[in-house]
């Protein structure tokens, strides 16, 4: 296992050091930069400005210096909002965490049951419904979904907030607070757990058709097992154990963001912040946050294959 | 330039504009206080009319109840304040409009943008329009209750001039005398700054600036606050005081939630006495204003004056709607560099050629005007004596393509030395690109020129697409502009490449030499007279647009120029 990990790490370290390269120059060869969209500035002054900022100078000098002092733990400051990189995630990336932790653990509660029924009841009516709402909700785009439940429930009727965290103004503390946050991220959630649900679902659904007709479900069966038991002991930890891979896909996600229900409810998530970096070319933030997520990945690829070695001795990874 | 117009204009404006309004195309000088009294027609009947004054709410009953609840507190949306809330440091708009509140200008402007007392009760000009003498309002103070004085005004102007400083205030473009020698480290202090006593200042230019009064005349920075770790050549430090300022404003800062709010404070130090308001809000609005407005959570939005807008907006009941025409305009910046664009006659011929009132005015539901000059209708500059409209004349273009030597080939697109005339256009992307696009392809078509559209997601990157000069035209926007010299100058310090007119240098220069009005008057008309003839560019539009807001709200004034903040103390809520 030691030696699993060492090598693992290795690769971790390279493919982290690729990606920085790749996103960094990427970012250094788009065309136009923080200082170009400043309509205010005389040429002359532009050129000053890129001075002051180090825009000017060589690319591979501004990498050098980006990796320096990456490698120190200093990710820069950010040329819009003019504080500390990670001051500014931590600004923001808890909120993202929030929407995204509870709507993946809805999604996922939810299509496993779905998922197990469905496969259950292959063909049946409910297997049929099912498949329909769900290709229902993956074909339509989220922010329709989203507009459509602010109007519905913010607008005309008034249940929820339109948008937000908190009310506007409001100092609530303790459970107020709590509560002030649940009913502000009420919608956003409902939205993420449609559209997540639809892909799962049907994997869920179809691992556990697989499984259920194998030998050793009939076996169980024919032991005289609950029905029940068979379905959720024997036949579901078979059917979630290629599941585990996609928890390391999750992790990225979940500090990631997302864009555009962020940008729908107003959510002051990393997401949107990244969206207005972007359009800024503040290339501190955007450096800093493409390798958060970089970051992010290879570790959860790592821990899904950890847990699948751990779920299933016989994988070599 | 364009599109990034829109963005940062919509920024710049959403929150921050203004009001003042009722300026019809004809650009009429009609001034805020009549156009407010003529309210209460709600009925105003035809739905195709444009707004022209101040509609008031029609039914109060419809006001939602977490707006009705709401006593000591206005909420306004902002788009994205980043939390740079020091002047001349902030990097946007957004954060200049929290800036607005938290500080009050030296020298303010009117609804026609020219130069009002504030801070500075009274100012003296040498006759040499070089040396600038303010006398400010005995005894006011910054939040804190510490005063105000000359030294701050001293420190603040003298801080523009050091060599780290990193952002775009216009002071420096004044070339206060002294000012080179301090930037390069060669002086101690400003020459040309002298304080005279704790109430008393001079500031002495190396040559005469008409724009000098209102840029001098900005905010004040507290030296003790701001200049306590001051040292030449590191304004590090400022990052750390940008999220706690200091101000002279209206209002205080209370709280700035990243993302979420700026809560703003009545400030009891204020110098014209404690606002009316205990709480102002500027809540981040990143998504739709709509729903923000409809649901009660913000008081004030501005949107596009589209009849179908405005007609959902009278609907809501609750909302008072002022029209109002900002201070920028739109053009379509010309590659002059481009051998084929070099002609006047072909850029004469692509503007009559090209329907600007569909596009901009039918195609936007009344919600533009059609531009020739480089100033918009509510500027004390803007004129239509001597200017050629350029009225859709397809006939008149293919006459002046003709005389420019471009013949129609046997596909229809006009040739000339074997090149045919086609036109690169880059644009970004907004709802509008789409009608423009279509309609301007198919009149160009109709006078022998192919337009080949490209439609940019990312402004910074057509920005750079122009500056590498892969182009022939290009749609832009400008910034909000305050003085009618700001129009002209792209013209003058090199933006428009490929253009060089001594002629509009000079009378640039002379417009900028004096302060008398009536005079600059005639030069900016001689100047626009000048622009609309050559065309470096081809101006297109003005944008239309309305405020809405809590029908509760009382005393409000917005201004073109400085948005909200000039009478946000008197706001209150009925």
């Amino acid at each position: 296992m030691s030696s699993f990990l060492t090598k693992r790490l290795t690769y971790m370290i390279i493919i982290l050091l690729a990606a920085s390269m790749m996103i960094f120059f990427l970012y250094a060869m788009t065309p136009g930069d923080f200082i170009s969209g400043n309509l205010k500035l005389s040429p002359e002054r532009k050129a000053e400005l890129r001075e002051i900022y180090g825009l000017n100078k060589p690319i591979l000098e501004r990498y050098g210096n980006w990796l320096g002092n990456a490698l120190h733990g200093n990710f820069g400051y950010s040329l819009a909002q003019q504080k500390p990189v990670l001051t500014l995630f931590n600004e923001y990336i808890w909120n993202s965490f929030l929407l995204a932790i509870v709507s993946t653990f809805l999604t996922w509660l939810i299509a496993v049951i779905i998922g197990v029924v469905a496969a259950y009841k292959q063909y049946s009516w409910f297997d049929t419904l099912v498949m329909v709402v769900i290709f229902a909700a993956m074909s339509v785009p989220s922010f329709f979904i989203g507009l459509y439940l602010i109007k519905i429930a913010a607008v005309d009727l008034k249940w929820l907030p339109p948008g937000g965290m908190l009310n506007t103004g409001s100092n609530a503390t303790g459970m107020e607070y709590v509560k002030e946050v649940l009913q502000h991220m009420t919608l956003p959630v409902i939205v993420m757990t449609l559209l997540g649900l639809g892909s799962l679902t049907r994997y869920f659904r179809s691992n556990m058709i697989d499984v259920i007709q194998q030998d050793y479900i009939r076996t169980a069966r024919a032991k005289g097992l609950m029905e029940r038991k068979v379905l959720f002991t024997h036949a579901l930890r078979n059917a979630l154990l290629p599941a585990i891979t996609l928890v390391g896909f999750e992790l990225p996600a979940l500090f990631g963001g997302s864009l555009i229900i962020e940008k729908i409810f107003n959510w002051p998530g990393i997401g949107q912040l990244y969206m207005q970096s972007f359009s800024l070319r503040d290339y501190p933030l955007l450096m800093g946050f493409t390798m958060l997520i970089a970051i992010l990945s290879v570790i959860g690829t790592l821990l899904s294959d950890i847990l699948y070695r751990i779920a299933d001795p016989r994988v070599k990874v | 330039m364009l599109k990034k117009g829109i963005i940062l204009l919509s920024s710049l404006l959403l929150a921050s504009s203004t009001l003042l309004a009722a300026c019809s195309n004809g650009g009429s000088e009609s001034n805020n206080n009549t156009t407010a009294q003529n309210n209460g027609d709600t009925q105003t009947t035809a739905t195709a009319q444009p707004l022209t004054s101040l509609v008031k709410a029609s039914d109060m009953s419809k006001l939602p109840e977490v707006s009705k609840k709401r006593n000591d507190t206005i909420i306004v949306g902002l788009t994205d304040p980043a939390g740079v809330f020091t002047p001349y440091f902030n990097q946007s708009g957004y954060d200049g409009n929290v800036i607005s509140q938290l500080w009050t200008p030296l020298v303010t402007v009117d609804e026609k943008g020219l130069p009002l007392p504030n801070l500075a009760k009274s100012w003296d000009i040498s006759k040499d329009n070089l040396t600038y003498t303010f006398h400010l309002v005995p005894n006011t103070q910054f939040s804190d209750g510490s005063p105000l004085t000359a030294e701050d005004v001293a420190f603040t102007w003298t801080l523009i001039y050091d060599k780290a400083y990193p952002g775009d205030s216009q002071i420096r473009k004044l070339n206060i005398k002294g000012g080179k020698a301090y930037t390069e480290g060669k002086a101690q202090q400003i020459d040309g700054i002298k304080v005279i006593d704790p109430q008393t200042i001079s500031v002495t230019l190396e040559k005469p600036n008409a724009l000098a009064l209102t840029i001098l005349g900005e905010y004040v920075l507290s030296k003790a606050y701001y200049g306590k770790d001051y040292k030449f050549g590191q304004l590090d430090y400022f990052k750390n005081l940008h999220g706690s300022p200091l101000g002279n404003g209206a209002y205080k800062l209370e709280k700035f939630i990243p993302g979420q709010e700026v809560r703003l404070e009545a400030n009891d130090h204020f110098f014209k006495g404690k606002p009316k308001t205990k709480h102002f809000i500027y809540k981040t609005a990143e998504g739709d204003a709509w729903q923000f407005i409809e649901t009660g959570d913000t008081d004030f939005a501005s949107f596009t004056a589209t009849q179908e807008n405005i007609d959902k907006l009278k609907g809501l009941g609750f909302l008072n709607i002022l029209p109002y025409t900002p201070s920028t305009y739109g053009y379509l910046q010309v590659n002059l560099e481009n051998e084929k664009l070099k002609d006047k006659k072909v850029r004469q011929a692509l503007t009559y050629g090209l329907d600007r009132k569909s596009i901009y005015v039918d195609a936007a539901q009344g919600a533009g005007a059609v531009a020739n000059i480089p100033a918009s209708p509510i500027f004390w500059s803007y004129t239509t004596d001597g200017i050629n409209p350029y009225n859709y004349d397809p006939e008149q273009a293919k006459k002046l393509l003709d005389e420019a030597g471009w013949v129609e080939g046997s596909d229809g697109i006009r040739e000339k030395n074997g090149q045919k005339l086609t036109i690169h256009l880059l644009t970004s992307k907004r709802p509008e690109t789409d009608t423009f696009i279509a309609l301007a392809a198919e009149n160009y078509k109709a006078i022998g020129v192919d337009l080949q559209p490209e439609i940019f997601a990312d402004f910074n990157a057509m920005v750079a697409k122009v500056e590498g000069k892969d182009y022939d035209l290009a749609a832009f926007s400008t910034a909000m502009l305050t003085d009618p010299s700001d129009g002209i100058e792209p013209f003058v310090n090199g933006e428009i490449k490929g253009y060089n007119n001594p002629k509009l240098k000079e009378l640039y220069e002379k417009g900028l030499a004096t302060t008398n009005m009536e005079e600059r008057k005639k030069i900016y008309k001689e100047l626009y007279v000048l622009l609309n003839d050559e065309l470096p560019v081809i101006f297109t539009n003005y944008k239309k647009t309305v405020y809405a807001y809590n029908g509760r709200m009382e005393h409000v004034k917005v201004s073109p120029f400085i948005g909200l903040s000039g009478n946000l103390f008197e706001w209150s809520l009925k």
